[in-house]
């Protein structure tokens, strides 16, 4: 009796941290797909809660609670990713903060501060191969187009 | 020995300033302290857990877990949203693994097959909407990062003091009569799916409404007529 409390409490305890992670996550992230993540986080921590509480009580409720929070996170995924589709469309970028004109009356705005240049700010820099045959027409922005991650 | 609430409040304040430092904040300094502080509140928080005392016994449920909650946190940390996807995704995976291991085999598979297809889609999602040129301002700098960052370590700091004393008091254990270390006899997939549509019938077919009723949303949401609003026409 005493190890299945014990395993009881390492299920909930990691349970537990996996929702307080997907907190942080979702309180301090300002992409909208990454805050999304994080609301997914939190469920598997409830999942996972529900699921060792089941074993602890050998009933199969928990596992079919959990069967029906996966249905659930399926359709809040299909509307969470069309909202996010929507509100990309309307203003531009993944960013929360664009939308800050929601905030309660009396709180101050979200300023962006400046930012020091990353690493990979460089210019793009291409090998020069030795020229032959003609040479193609090419836009300046085809030359310098250099996709980044 | 120290006492046990020393250690989760040390664990608190570490893990707090731990994820602080590891949410992206403009600059890539710190970030390597920020892991280790993480990392040793993890420890710290992890050498209370008693069923985490005994490596040994219990090494498949510690790596499971470990992954687990590493790549929770390296998700969150992540400042490019394709490489936090990825990291989801082992989440995920980590957390099918616990599922396994706790005798909840139907939801291990349908925990990957499901999430592992709308993680998928996340994925595309991020392909089609990231920026090409680096990362953007909003996923260098996250916002209240201090505030959210000790919320976070307080609702687990909380959430462990309380399991520490419900499960180590006397009235859990006076409250459990027997439970039966579960074999594959006692959890058979048949009784899953039995109940599921017997007892459970009505709530799977709410479910079954429910999934419609968000189909639809998502097409109205994000129907032709509500993206291009200077399109429609003109009263």
């Amino acid at each position: 009796m005493n190890s299945n409390i014990a395993t009881l409490h390492s299920y909930l305890a990691v349970a537990a941290v996996l929702v307080g992670i997907g907190l942080v996550g979702f309180l301090s992230r300002r992409n909208m797909i990454v805050m999304f993540l994080s609301a997914e986080t939190m469920l598997q921590g409830v999942s996972l809660s529900l699921v060792a509480w089941g074993r602890f009580h050998n009933d199969l409720g928990g596992q079919m609670l959990v069967l029906f929070i996966i249905a659930l996170a399926a359709a809040e995924a299909a509307i969470a990713l069309a909202l996010v589709v929507t509100m990309f469309v309307r203003s531009g970028k993944l960013d929360i903060a664009a939308w800050q004109d929601l905030r309660e009356a009396d709180q101050p705005p979200f300023e962006e501060a400046d930012l020091p240049p990353e690493p990979c700010d460089e210019p793009a820099a291409w090998p020069h191969l030795a020229p032959a045959g003609i040479e193609p027409s090419t836009s300046d922005e085809k030359e310098n187009y250099r996709p980044k991650m | 020995m120290i006492e046990p609430w020393i250690i989760l409040a040390l664990a608190t304040v570490l893990g707090a300033v731990g994820m602080w430092l590891l949410l992206p904040r403009g600059t890539g300094r710190g970030r390597a302290a920020g892991a280790a502080f993480a990392l040793a509140a993890l420890g710290a928080w992890a050498s209370l857990v008693p069923g985490l005392g005994d490596w040994l016994s219990n090494s498949l449920f510690g790596v499971l877990a470990a992954v687990t909650l590493l790549a929770a946190g390296a998700m969150i940390a992540c400042r490019s949203p394709i490489y936090s996807a990825i990291w989801f995704g082992m989440t995920l995976v980590g957390t099918a693994g616990l599922f396994l291991l706790t005798g909840a085999e139907f939801l291990a598979v349908a925990t990957l097959v499901v999430y592992a297809g709308a993680i998928l889609v996340t994925f595309l999602f991020v392909l089609m909407l990231s920026q090409p040129e680096g990362h953007t301002s909003y996923d260098r700098r996250s916002w209240a990062a201090v505030l959210s960052a000790a919320a976070g370590a307080l609702l687990i700091g909380v959430l462990s003091m309380t399991l520490t004393a419900v499960l180590r008091g006397p009235v859990a254990t006076a409250a459990v009569p027997q439970t039966v270390e579960p074999t594959a006899a006692s959890y058979p997939l048949a009784q899953l799916g039995t109940d599921l549509f017997t007892r459970y019938v009505i709530p799977v077919e709410v479910a079954a409404l429910l999934l419609l009723a968000a189909l639809v949303g998502a097409a109205v949401i994000i129907g032709p007529g509500r993206t291009h609003p200077e399109h429609e026409p003109t009263p």
